[in-house]
């Protein structure tokens, strides 16, 4: 057994073993192969990235936000309490931009909880910290957000996405892009504005089009906490 | 990283790398920066959303525990995860005891194009696969992208193309032979 014919094997051996063709039985044995032979894991190399552009037109679809929680909590079980704050806690700093107002907008929530309705109106401010962009939400009807940006815009060539936080979720969901206009309306659907109360109301810097992702993937400019009225 | 740019590759392969050291927050943008990418590639071959959220967290738990590996193996990062991430999808599927396809489950994703950031991360390898597979008769191609999309095995495949396990066998083999030689030209 030499040359090209060993070489033939192998490549057709590991070009099923890319694709996943083996039992269970020749896996693990070609795996073995695979951990003692450098040659053979560059050809499996090879052909990994050869069929990688498959994958091209596989839609992304965002993962439920507590999909999240729960590889945090699998991982990292001993610091559970910190895998909890996850998104606030996470790269896009919500929590801290927050802060600042979350004490005053705390104290309006609470006084107006008492007096809500069984039909609640909401109403939030979303704000960067220098308030250079400034958004007023609020919802007056039944399903419509009325937003109207009263300081700042997108950057050329980028857009303003605006996302909700539910109270107690990980990820935000997205509600549009929004449009150059400043005054807008949004229609929100049913299972959205059951998260409306206790929310937070967020907008991020995102290519035009929107985050291609479901997540934001720049950075977050303002965020307001939903006020019931 | 820098407000407001695309997740570029060389992001991702710092993510990993950070993560392989034990960096909780560079995992923590791992995910948000490719979950639903290789969601993506979990429903597609699971077809199945409960079952591709557990793929999905198989494979971050993987990814977590193997990252430490990933600078010596000489993937590229996008490469590395999809294939780690598509290899238990796999598993996932053939450990199914009867087939369950709940295809109601899901939305029909087969016509999707590619997202913005698909086309961002794409390689100028596409293309190449692509031809190379047109290459192949009509049935091997399309033999080689159910086995790499949906996950089928030899036997699903010799059952679709009503030929014996054997015959199957053999056509696979010759046309990943040719498959491989037109790949590295």
């Amino acid at each position: 057994m030499t040359g090209t014919e060993d070489r033939d094997d192998d490549i057709a051996l590991t070009g099923e073993y890319a694709l996943h063709l083996m039992d269970g039985t020749e896996r693990r044995a070609f795996e073995t192969r695979l951990t003692n032979e450098p040659d053979l894991r560059a050809l499996l190399r090879e052909w990994d990235e050869g069929l990688i552009p498959l994958t091209d037109g596989v839609a992304a679809v965002a993962p439920p936000p507590y999909l999240k929680s729960r590889i945090e909590t699998l991982l990292f079980a001993s610091d559970a309490k910190q895998a909890t704050s996850g998104w606030f806690g996470g790269r896009f700093g919500i929590g801290h931009l927050l802060a600042g107002t979350l004490a005053v907008l705390l104290v309006v929530f609470l006084l107006n909880t008492q007096f809500s309705s069984s039909d609640p109106t909401y109403m939030a401010e979303i704000a960067s910290e220098d308030q250079a962009l400034v958004i007023q939400a609020s919802l007056a009807d039944t399903d419509q957000l009325t937003l109207a940006r009263t300081a700042g815009a997108a950057v050329p060539g980028r857009v303003l996405e605006l996302w909700l936080i539910a109270e107690g979720a990980d990820a935000p969901v997205s509600l549009g892009v929004l449009p150059d206009d400043p005054s807008v309306t949004i229609e929100v659907s049913e299972e959205l504005l059951a998260l409306l109360e206790g929310g937070t109301l967020a907008v991020s810097d995102e290519p035009p089009g929107g985050s291609p992702t479901g997540l934001p993937t720049g950075a977050v400019l303002a965020a307001g906490q939903i006020q019931t009225i | 990283m820098g407000a407001g740019y695309l997740t570029t590759i060389s992001d991702v392969e710092n993510m990993i790398v950070r993560a392989g050291i034990g960096d909780r927050d560079a995992f923590n943008s791992l995910y948000d920066a490719t979950s639903a990418k290789l969601f993506g590639v979990c429903l597609r071959i699971l077809n199945n959303r409960a079952e591709a959220e557990d793929a999905l967290q198989d494979a971050f738990v993987r990814i977590w525990q193997k990252a430490d590996s990933y600078a010596a193996n000489g993937y590229s990062p996008m490469t590395w995860l999809i294939t780690l991430t598509r290899n238990l999808a796999i598993d996932k599927l053939r450990a199914r005891k009867a087939p369950a396809r709940d295809i109601d489950d899901v939305p029909d994703l087969r016509d999707s194009g590619p997202t913005p950031e698909d086309a961002a991360l794409a390689s100028s390898e596409r293309a190449q696969i692509d031809t190379c597979l047109d290459d192949l008769e009509a049935d091997r191609s399309e033999a080689v992208r159910g086995a790499y999309l949906e996950g089928e095995s030899y036997q699903e495949l010799a059952d679709r193309f009503g030929v014996p396990l054997n015959t199957m066998r053999t056509w696979l083999r010759r046309s990943l032979l040719k498959l491989k030689e037109c790949l590295s030209q």
